[in-house]
């Protein structure tokens, strides 16, 4: 990383490439610091949609999964809509919902989760039933109802899985939140890109994105470690779920 | 203590079709007895355990357990299964008292309880371990403890040695005895080993395959406790050529 920054500095002056088309790190980073209140304002906002989004993607992704989970029916009825509102171009959506909700925080935070959401519900729907029929007769030998059965068998051996779909989303959430920073906001990195480049100020959009890899990083990271200090069996769960057989 | 009465269990198949898996099953197991039940793959032995662990119902007959007819699951059953299927996110000792705890069945002695029986399974340091950190035998091991702590009157097994290599296999297969020993409750014990069916039960039913149905059932006659010299006896070979006759007999009949 530190290797690639080097290089990424010396050739910058080496090839003498103009700053609006490539800045040297110590000039984005100069620019960075000469407003950095301002650039803190924008980070700001951008994790507030971000956390916003993301918190949202999970409140609605892991109930709709086990909707999903639970009836082949709900599922033939819901996944389509999954489907559907996967492959339209959140771009195209935002303007869309931005008319309709006011250019305020809700439609930004809209638009992050339909971004996040799908690898979340995918990954919660395909751990809850991913779990081995023989766990399940376990459970029904022990004379277990449907509900003791989602969450004291279910549930607990979705968690690895809904954590691939939580990093997943964890990433995907910045994704969103650019995305509808683009469109339609008076504040947030992605307007800060915007803004930057229409006066061709390259080493500030350059920081934006430099502080968007971070986050999304930095997000990633949180709910890994969170895995391994809620759930430590679940980091190592997708080795160990094939032992003998 | 189970009576198995004229059972005939259709399923419907992937092609909607019904395929008979058992016909006109008879089987009385009493309190305490070893039964082994043998037969080449698709003879619906493992159909026959669920039926009498009330998992999946007959479509004709009845299943009579201690003299009640099973409709649904009961306290008077365990099971092990041919995986050792542990709670993976549960450590050795909460996968042992698990269904009871499902079951609301914990009193303040369950945890000790627990613990002993680890210890005569030969798992005494291990209580706080991962599944995934233990070895297949001990997995199994761990599972069958799981059945035992539930103190049932039948144990229902369904070839609980089958994913274990042949060395493991046969100190399990002591190993079980002598906790059977010790405890005497009935055991169905599904297997497609016929030394293995030999050493450990008193009756060993031989099924048919496609529709499952009783060929024979071969009395053991050797004394216990069972050892692996007992191989040698010609008592074990009558029986174990007994049903190879009828496993690899029918085969051959039905090939010419």
């Amino acid at each position: 990383m530190i290797g690639l920054f080097a290089i990424w500095e010396a050739s910058v002056h080496l090839f003498g490439i103009r700053e609006f088309i490539l800045p040297a790190p110590s000039a984005i980073w100069s620019a960075t610091i000469a407003i950095w209140p301002t650039v803190l304002d924008h980070t700001l906002a951008t994790l507030t949609t971000v956390l916003l989004g993301f918190g949202a993607s999970v409140l609605i992704s892991l109930p709709l999964a086990m909707l999903i989970a639970a009836s082949p029916a709900i599922s033939a009825a819901i996944y389509p809509l999954l489907v559907v509102t996967q492959s339209i171009p959140k771009v195209a959506l935002a303007p869309i919902l931005i008319v309709a909700l006011g250019a305020n925080e809700v439609p930004r935070i809209i638009v992050t989760f339909l971004v996040a959401f799908f690898p979340l519900v995918v990954g919660t729907v395909a751990g809850l039933l991913a779990t081995p029929p023989e766990l399940i007769e376990l459970g029904r030998a022990c004379r277990a109802g449907k509900l003791q059965e989602l969450v004291r068998i279910r549930l607990p051996f979705a968690v690895p899985f809904v954590f691939g779909g939580l990093k997943v989303a964890a990433a995907l959430s910045v994704v969103g939140a650019v995305v509808a920073e683009f469109v339609g906001a008076d504040a947030g990195l992605g307007y800060l890109i915007q803004t930057s480049m229409a006066f061709f100020r390259t080493p500030l959009a350059f920081s934006a994105v430099v502080i968007l890899a971070i986050m999304g990083i930095l997000l990633f990271q949180t709910v890994a470690m969170l895995e391994r200090v809620l759930f430590p069996w679940s980091s190592g769960a997708e080795h160990a779920a094939t032992p003998a057989a | 203590m189970i009576r198995i009465e004229r059972v005939h269990k259709t399923f419907r198949g992937r092609d909607g079709s019904p395929v008979e898996a058992l016909c006109d099953v008879s089987l009385e197991v009493a309190s305490g007895e070893f039964v082994a039940i043998v037969g080449a793959s698709g003879c619906g032995k493992s159909t026959l355990l669920r039926l009498v662990a009330g998992l999946v119902p007959p479509t004709e007959g009845r299943v009579v357990l201690a003299g009640r007819e099973v409709t649904a699951p009961r306290a008077e059953t365990a099971m092990v299964f041919q995986a050792p299927t542990l709670l993976p996110w549960a450590d050795v000792l909460r996968n042992v008292t698990f269904p009871l705890r499902l079951m609301h069945r914990t009193t303040p002695d369950t945890e000790d309880q627990a613990r002993a029986l680890l210890a005569t399974a030969g798992l005494a340091g291990f209580e706080g371990r991962l599944p995934r950190e233990l070895s297949g035998g001990m997995q199994q091991r761990v599972a069958i403890c799981r059945a035992l702590l539930q103190e049932p009157q039948v144990l229902l097994m369904d070839e609980p040695f089958g994913a274990l290599d042949a060395l493991t296999r046969e100190e399990m297969s002591l190993e079980l005895l002598r906790l059977w020993a010790a405890r005497r409750m009935a055991v169905l014990f599904v297997t497609h080993s016929i030394p293995e069916a030999v050493l450990l039960a008193d009756r060993v039913v031989v099924m048919s395959p496609r529709p499952g149905r009783v060929v024979d059932v071969i009395e053991v006659d050797l004394p216990r406790p069972r050892s692996f010299e007992q191989e040698g006896s010609d008592e074990f070979h009558r029986c174990t050529s007994r049903i190879r006759a009828h496993i690899f007999g029918e085969r051959n009949a039905r090939a010419a």
